[in-house]
């Protein structure tokens, strides 16, 4: 999956990335509105958790799969009005490893945010932008601690890469 | 859940996944050059998002109650191991992938279809979590574990 020059663009209006200053305060606006309208901690694991409760057997909260398939359709129309629709690999990481590493390497990407969010009782939504918009001490720790850790990981792996990634 | 309820969500997470879209952080470079510290959109994006909602909840605060669900609630709990556990096994994922539960979801929507494998992983994760909970004969975990919503699921 390398980058094609070849794209799909339905609309093509919003041209490549929106400035932090207008996605940040537009995502805080978000949360304030989940919270304000339906006293819901807006929150991206825990609907994914939703998908897979069937499974466990419990049910969940009934907002939780209403708020997966909006996430995916509001994502899927910013996408047919940004830039054209290319399909392609996953940066400087696909450019370092063939696919038949890359996807086991991504697979435990993926099991590790899994893991450790439910772990933790949520994400980069749930803890790290509602839970420390609220001052709730649990999300503040769990936020404090992934980003350093992330940052170390990155620049570690800078480090041993040399440069690569 | 009610009417009122059920579109409101829908419009919230609709805004969410649009704005999460256009951001940029599909692209696993955005992220990894933030986590490098070389590139600061992530960390304005986090921190207003952050100044934005606290604002909006000193507001809900002094009206006190939702829309559609009764009283505010707003999450307050205490730190425990697995918040510092959790968030680490997280961070790991984060800094590898430069990438999280939302951004997987806008990774392919954008064409990145790794995001597929991510999402697969992410699922497979959070099963096994519960698996552990399950062996360890734990309650499941069913985030938020406060009750933020109760009054919601209850309609």
């Amino acid at each position: 999956m390398r980058p094609s020059s070849k794209g799909f663009a339905v609309l093509g209006w919003i041209d490549g990335q929106l400035p932090w200053w207008i996605t940040g305060p537009g995502v805080g606006l978000c949360v304030v509105a989940l919270y304000g309208l339906v006293n819901a901690r807006l929150g991206v694991s825990g609907a994914w958790l939703a998908t897979i409760a069937p499974m466990e057997g419990w049910r969940p909260e009934p907002w939780r799969k209403t708020f997966l398939l909006a996430l995916v359709g509001g994502s899927i129309v910013a996408a047919l009005l940004g830039p054209p629709v290319v399909v392609h690999g996953y940066g400087r990481l696909s450019e370092l490893l063939p696919p038949v590493a890359l996807i086991p390497v991504l697979l435990l990407v993926g099991g590790a945010l899994g893991y450790g969010a439910r772990w933790a009782g949520g994400c980069t939504s749930g803890h790290g932008m509602s839970g420390c918009a609220a001052g709730s001490p649990d999300s503040l720790v769990m936020t404090a601690t992934f980003f350093t850790v992330a940052v170390v990981v990155t620049l570690a792996l800078n480090a041993v890469t040399g440069g690569a990634l | 859940m009610s009417r009122g309820a059920r579109w409101s969500v829908l419009a919230v997470g609709a805004a969410f996944g649009f704005l999460l879209t256009v951001s940029g952080l599909g692209d696993y470079d955005t992220i990894h050059d933030g986590l490098l510290l070389e590139n600061p959109y992530i960390f304005g994006m986090m921190a207003s998002a952050m100044a934005v909602a606290f604002a909006g909840l000193a507001v809900l605060r002094r009206l006190g109650r939702t829309r559609f669900a009764g009283p505010l609630a707003l999450p307050h709990a205490r730190i425990e191991r697995r918040h510092v556990y959790g968030g680490a096994v997280f961070g790991v994922g984060f800094g590898v992938g430069a990438t999280c539960p939302g951004m997987t979801v806008v990774m392919t929507t954008t064409g990145g279809l790794y995001g597929l494998v991510v999402l697969v992983g992410l699922l497979g994760g959070l099963w096994l979590r519960g698996r552990v909970e399950r062996r360890q004969r734990q309650p499941l975990s069913i985030e938020p574990l406060v009750p933020v919503v109760r009054d919601l699921a209850r309609e």
